[in-house]
């Protein structure tokens, strides 16, 4: 049984390892005390935008730190949105606004303005 | 037919707020143009609308219906439109927030019209996402290497490709959110949908990009 207040370490000169952490992660996550891969990817949006709230953000960042997959998956997502917001494919007409204008000048809505 | 003042709601006194200049930038710096004159039906301070928005509303158009020339009647027709109705814009969203939306109404009615379809199906999206067993990942996503494509013009047509295969309401999103910029409760009131649903749509639009990239990206195996 886990004693309240967490485990105590009989020699506490002995921190726990990297694995040991990586490990009590994985335990609470099996134990449905710690969100999974499922619902960590649901964060995935919230987190890119710093929105989430402190308590998720932590728990998030603790199975991001043990989970091979979603770090991964969060590469791969992170580089899709650079990629995405790098495109600029589309070349705007020179003389677009003055296009717009000339239509507008010859509808009906303008040129009663001007009478 | 002139605009009329008729919808302009009783200001006498108010502080003056944001919603008072129309500009194009975050801090509302540069390009200010008095929401008065426009809703006056002054045609300079429409014109300069006109050179404000133009290029970004363009390239939203754009994206939407896949063809400049269409792109450009449709952005002449959501001026003449904003002009036209500029007495029942209710001040409950910024200006250009409703200026988008009559352009993307229209982007959408057009494509509508021309039946022109995306490759991907909403179901297939929604395939594309990642697959989960009881709550975990079923298989480890790949390493991605970018030394894969470092050609620029390669990876603006493999982006450009792949938004172009997405549904069109997901195209949209990904468009307004990640390429020009704006906060998910502009991109909400501009579709008329919850922030909610944008962040959802967003999500599964990044997801299906993804998925559309990985065979490109991915890390291939040492010789």
């Amino acid at each position: 049984m886990i004693p309240q207040g967490g485990i105590r370490y009989l020699n506490p000169k002995i921190t726990p390892t990297v694995q040991t952490m990586k490990f009590l992660t994985a335990l609470k996550t099996a134990l449905g005390l710690a969100p999974g891969c499922e619902k960590v990817n649901e964060f995935l949006a919230d987190y890119v935008e710093g929105t989430l709230d402190e308590k998720t953000m932590a728990q998030f960042e603790e199975h991001m730190d043990m989970c091979k997959c979603c770090s991964h998956y969060m590469d791969q997502y992170r580089q899709t949105i650079d990629m995405t917001k790098q495109l600029d494919d589309i070349v705007v007409p020179a003389e677009l606004a003055e296009h717009t204008m000339f239509f507008l000048r010859n509808s009906e809505a303008f040129s009663k303005d001007e009478g | 037919m002139k605009p009329t003042n008729k919808a302009k709601p009783e200001r006498a006194g108010a502080p003056p707020d944001t919603g008072d200049m129309v500009t194009s930038t975050a801090d509302g710096a540069e390009d200010a143009i008095s929401l008065e004159a426009l809703m006056a039906g002054d045609e300079k301070a429409f014109e300069q609308l006109v050179v404000q928005e133009s290029p970004r509303l363009f390239r939203v158009i754009v994206r939407i219906v896949g063809d400049d020339d269409e792109a450009e009647s449709i952005l002449q027709e959501t001026f003449l439109q904003a002009y036209q109705r500029m007495n029942t814009f209710r001040r409950e969203s910024k200006l250009t927030t409703w200026l988008y939306a009559i352009g993307i109404n229209l982007a959408r009615a057009s494509l509508r019209k021309s039946r022109r379809l995306s490759s991907l199906e909403d179901q297939e999206v929604e395939r594309m996402q990642p697959q989960f067993n009881r709550g975990m990942f079923v298989e480890t996503p790949a390493v991605w290497d970018p030394a894969r494509v470092t050609e620029y013009s390669d990876r603006q047509q493999l982006v450009r490709r792949g938004i172009e295969e997405l549904p069109e309401d997901y195209r949209t999103v990904v468009t307004l959110r990640d390429i020009e910029e704006y906060s998910t409760d502009e991109v909400a009131k501009m579709l008329d949908i919850s922030s909610g649903a944008v962040r959802v749509r967003l999500h599964r639009a990044r997801g299906a990009l993804r998925k559309l990239l990985d065979p490109h990206m991915r890390r291939l195996p040492r010789q």
